[in-house]
């Protein structure tokens, strides 16, 4: 008889037959499955998508914007510069806007900036506007703010009643002005959004009308510039500015920021929660996936293994493992397309979520945004991987069993394994237990899956919790990102400093004195002293000391961190005539920060020692900080707000967007245990169904129905210990390293804080948890032993 | 094959034998599907201490339930177990577990042994149950393997050893415990003509050792090593007597032999 070809019409209808009695008998439970990889396969999938629009939210609004490579603001004693600047070098387009600083109508000392160009530029900075409407163009009144000034009360609806300074009264900051420019009233008709606002966007911008009702009456210019696409136009742009600013002073130069911003830089604060929160998602689909995958696959493992005398009977039929394996694929299509249909419609759901955290302020496109490429490619490899894993199923649950003889399971004589397993010869059940604990994980990859799987989840729970932790701590103690005075005075003068300090509801009064030092290789950093007039005003000190010579100074964790920089290192800092003037790194400290930009100056010195590296200033940029009594903060604001102007408590944007990912740690801590609770319980239960013999046959030699549940606690405590015993210590790593990349990117302290509540609960949990688990198949005790041991 | 050997359960033959076993009016009925099993309607058995009793019959007879039911693996829908003086069919699973760990030792077609232990640790873990301590536990898992020939294999898993050397590892554990009463369901179902040979041999010296033997079996050459054979059909006693004399048939049945 010639041998039937596999491809023969014959042996197709063969297998369509064996695919046909094999939907008819197994297709529910393959539906079940399919349910299960679709839904959860969506979740991961639909976690991509969430994860997608939240690390693309960024650089989508970057370009929605159209956001400018460089900005500027050009005082109006500086008109060389601004007639310049279009033709500068590097520069490939300019929009030059009049930029104007207004004190704002009302009992509170209140200033704001407002920017507004006699003609809109369509390729640069176009905020997209998310609440309201964009100013109307022929309205010499109407203004949109940016969300920071709208979260402070100045949402659309607003009126403003506004006295512009001119470039005299801004010069006059630090020593008391009347501001003697034109007064107008603005109405606020919109919100915008922006990737970067700062000193040269401000956070209200006007229309053309209004910079031609009041033009030539502003402080100076905001430039927006499009630079060349070449590598070095930024830094020609910026030493062409440079040059101009050296050679034109400005009487207001002390106040504006030397040189050039650069807001498509990428901003740190906004990297830390991006890493964050990708991780967060990353972690959460990992885990969701592989749980599924580790239900699904034991699914369809136990699926084909009931299948296993099916198969015999194809094979001696003739049918050959492929044929058989090709029928189970193909009885599996129907459950394999819903899991795809499913999984698809996951994702396309996944559309109407946000992206995550904090990067939801930067969505250009808020609102349902499917993503039917990702739900069309992902639901097609979900219905692809279910075909695959039922194919492996099938195919790993016919397999041949090894002929080999295994390794005995008796410990040598004298080892440690030996004598534990000696002294566990006092109790059966333990000796029983910890054998089939050792055979399991010796004899097969499942078990130790299982505990590395189990450890996996431990570790990352207490990664989570603990970061989450950190996190907490660091939103709630101001102290650590150098805030958490009650009130800030921006340019203090001595009167109103000593009457502070002698007033009784101060508790603690200290002057910051911002400003810069020059590096003797070029390029500039930021410096700070603080002056205690009053108590002592905390700093967060992460390592080292604190300075006490003109030549010591601390650096900001950030710094340390991206210069290498610890103490006992020098930075090569120059003295105000440009000798040179080394300070040694004593610490690393988180201080005020009174400009605008990254979380905490880099450098702290004493009085002397800023004053040694600092440029010759007129007016000091001082800065007071008030820490109040208890309960005496809320009357000391409001009666000082009357004359001086007081910096709005505000969270730095660091903190703010750290604090936005709210309970997502906690979320997803919780998600991760439930699914590698669900996942563990899974694997035990299928794990002592397999000992179901076993269990029986040591009841038949008298063991009670106790101790058959103690021996499969052991069993089950030989995976949850190893994965509590690993997991934690392995979170707190992964948590501390991490924390520190977090820490160290804004710059503050990188010490985490260990949730000793929750990790206690854990490690009670997680063997407690299993112990009762394996109460579930012990209740199979209670069927006769002799039952058992007919059914297997 | 009654030649007096060295004690291999290590329990003496007891003076003047009494009834280690009664059985009375033993019923069992299973719902299997839709419809009843009944598999045992009525059984009344006696076995003396030191007898060693074969049970034969074909396929669905009873005789595995009937053996189930006399070990406490399984409870009877009606009768009473006597075994060593103790009624079993009313004990909780506890005090059948104290039973069966003081009294029974059962022998499988299949050996049933725990497959990730060693022989030793096997025949040990019986005994570990049975009360023994760790020492005493090995040193009987020893002289039982040595008495059966199996020391030089105390350490090797089951799938190391040959079906009869599984076999006799697993009389070897259901003797750990000195039982009462040994219970074996087709030991011999599973071996070679020279492993059943073997393993029938050893019962008929446990046998001359003075151990109460009752063996479940459907081979006649088997049954015909035993002292007493009982015959089982339809889950009732066709026939009790000598493997090779004439049977005393309960009234109302008619043999046919």
């Amino acid at each position: 008889m010639p041998a039937r070809d596999a491809g023969a019409p014959g042996t197709r209808g063969a297998v369509r037959l064996v695919a046909r009695a094999e939907l008819r008998e197994r297709g529910w439970s393959l539906l079940a499955l399919g349910v299960v990889l679709g839904l959860v396969g969506g979740v991961v999938l639909g976690a991509v998508a969430v994860g997608e629009r939240t690390a693309t939210a960024y650089p989508r609004l970057v370009e929605a914007v159209h956001l400018d490579d460089a900005r500027l603001i050009v005082p109006a004693d500086r008109p060389a510069l601004i007639e310049a600047l279009p033709t500068l070098p590097g520069v490939a387009d300019a929009w030059l806007t009049e930029a104007w600083v207004a004190q704002v109508g009302g009992p509170q000392v209140q200033f704001m900036s407002l920017a507004a160009g006699t003609a809109s530029h369509p390729g640069l900075v176009t905020p997209v506007v998310v609440d309201g409407r964009a100013a109307d163009p022929a309205a010499a009144d109407e203004v949109v703010v940016s969300e920071r000034v709208a979260e402070h009360g100045m949402g659309v609806g607003t009126v403003l009643p506004l006295r512009m300074l001119t470039l005299e009264d801004m010069a006059r900051f630090a020593v008391g002005f009347t501001p003697h420019g034109p007064a107008t009233t603005v109405r606020v008709v919109g919100v915008a959004r922006m990737p970067a606002w700062g000193q040269a966007l401000p956070d209200v911008l006007a229309g053309p009308a209004f910079a031609r009702a009041l033009a030539g009456t502003g402080i100076g210019h905001s430039a927006y510039v499009r630079l060349d696409p070449g590598p070095d136009a930024a830094a020609r742009f910026d030493e062409a500015v440079a040059a101009f600013a050296a050679a034109q002073p400005s009487i207001v130069g002390e106040y504006l920021t030397p040189g050039v911003e650069h807001p498509r830089a990428p901003d740190p604060a906004v990297q830390a929660a991006e890493r964050a929160l990708l991780l967060g998602v990353g972690l959460f689909a990992l885990v969701v996936g592989l749980g599924a995958l580790q239900v699904v696959g034991l699914g369809l493992l136990r699926t084909a293994g009931t299948a296993r005398a099916a198969r015999s009977v194809e094979s001696a039929l003739g049918m050959t493992a492929a044929q058989s394996v090709a029928a189970r694929v193909g009885a599996a299509v129907p459950a394999a397309a819903v899991a795809g249909l499913l999984g698809a419609g996951v994702v396309v759901a996944a559309g109407t979520l946000a992206p995550l955290g904090s990067q939801a302020r930067f969505e250009p496109e808020p609102g349902f945004r499917p993503q039917w490429a990702l739900a069309l490619a992902g639901g097609a490899a979900l219905a692809a991987l279910f075909l695959l894993v039922t194919a492996a199923a099938a195919a790993f649950a016919w397999r041949r069993r090894a002929l080999a003889v295994p390794e005995p399971a008796v410990p040598r004589e004298g080892s440690l394994a030996a004598v534990v397993g000696g002294s566990l010869g006092r109790w059966p059940t333990l000796l029983l237990g910890s054998r089939l604990a050792q055979a399991g994980t010796r004899r097969g990859v499942p078990p130790l899956v299982t505990t590395l799987a189990a450890t996996a989840a431990v570790a990352g729970i207490v990664a989570t919790v603990t970061v989450g932790a950190s996190l907490d701590r660091l939103v709630a103690t101001p102290e650590r990102w150098a805030g958490g005075a009650d009130i800030t005075i921006a340019d203090s003068r001595e009167p109103d400093v000593v009457a502070l300090a002698e007033d009784p509801r101060v508790a603690i009064l200290a002057i910051t004195d911002t400003s810069y030092a020059r590096l003797g290789s070029g390029g500039t950093l930021g410096i700070v002293s603080i002056t205690a007039r009053k108590g002592t005003p905390p700093v967060a000190l992460v390592s080292g000391r604190l300075p006490t010579a003109a030549d010591e100074v601390a650096v900001n964790p950030r710094l340390a961190a991206e210069r290498g920089l610890s103490a006992g290192e020098r930075i090569d800092t120059l003295a105000t005539g440009g000798a040179p003037h080394p300070m040694t790194v004593v610490g690393v400290a988180v201080v005020p920060n009174e400009n605008h930009g990254p979380l905490g100056q880099d450098l702290l010195a004493t009085g002397d020692g800023l004053r040694a590296v600092s440029p010759e200033r007129n007016f000091p940029l001082l800065t007071t900080h008030v820490y109040a009594r208890p309960g005496a903060a809320a009357a000391l604001a409001a009666e000082l707000g009357g004359r001086l102007e007081l910096a709005p408590p505000t969270v730095p944007d660091a903190i703010r967007n750290l604090g936005d990912l709210g309970r997502l740690p906690d979320v997803l801590a919780v998600v991760l245990a439930v699914v590698a609770g669900t996942g563990l319980a899974h694997s035990l239960l299928v794990g002592a169904r397999r000992l179901a013999r076993e269990m029986a046959v040591f009841s038949v030699l008298g063991a009670t129905p106790g101790q058959v549940r103690i021996t499969l606690g052991v069993l089950a405590a030989s995976t949850a210990v190893p994965a509590v015993l690993l997991g934690v210590p392995a979170g707190l790593g992964v948590a501390r390293l991490f924390w520190w990349q977090v820490a160290s990117t804004i710059g503050v302290g990188g010490d985490i804080a260990v949730p000793v509540g929750p990790i206690a609960l854990l490690i009670a949990a997680v063997p407690l948890g299993a112990a009762l688990v394996a109460a579930v198949p012990a209740r199979r005790v209670r069927t006769p032993a002799a039952t058992s041991l007919a059914a297997l | 094959m009654t030649q007096q050997t060295e004690s291999v359960a290590g329990t003496p033959a007891p003076g003047a034998p009494g009834p280690a076993l009664v059985v009375r009016g033993l019923r069992k009925i299973y719902e299997a599907g839709t419809a009843p099993v009944r598999a045992l309607r009525g059984v009344d058995l006696t076995v003396h201490a030191g007898e060693f009793v074969a049970l034969m019959g074909p396929s669905g007879c009873g005789k595995s339930t009937l053996l189930h039911l006399l070990a406490g693996l399984d409870r009877p829908d009606e009768g009473t177990i006597a075994l060593d003086g103790t009624r079993i069919e009313e004990l909780g699973a506890q005090r059948l577990a104290r039973l069966r760990r003081r009294s029974v030792g059962l022998v499988f077609q299949f050996f049933h042994l725990i497959e990730h232990m060693s022989a030793l640790e096997n025949v040990s873990l019986a005994a570990l149950v049975a009360g023994a301590k760790p020492a005493e536990a090995t040193a009987r898992a020893r002289d039982l393997l040595d008495q059966l020939g199996l020391l030089d294999k105390a350490r090797e898993l089951p799938a190391a050893l040959s079906g009869g050397q599984r076999q006799r590892v697993a009389i070897a554990r259901a003797l750990a415990n000195r039982p009462t009463l040994l219970l074996a369901d087709e030991p011999t179902g599973a071996l070679d003509s020279d492993g059943a040979a073997e393993v029938l041999d050893l019962f008929q010296r446990l046998h001359a050792q003075g151990q109460t033997i009752l063996m479940v079996t459907h081979s006649r050459e088997v049954a015909e090593g035993a002292q007493r054979l009982v015959r089982m059909r339809d889950g009732r006693i066709l026939a009790d007597g000598e493997p090779s004399g004439p049977v005393e048939v309960p009234a109302g049945l008619r043999v046919a032999r």
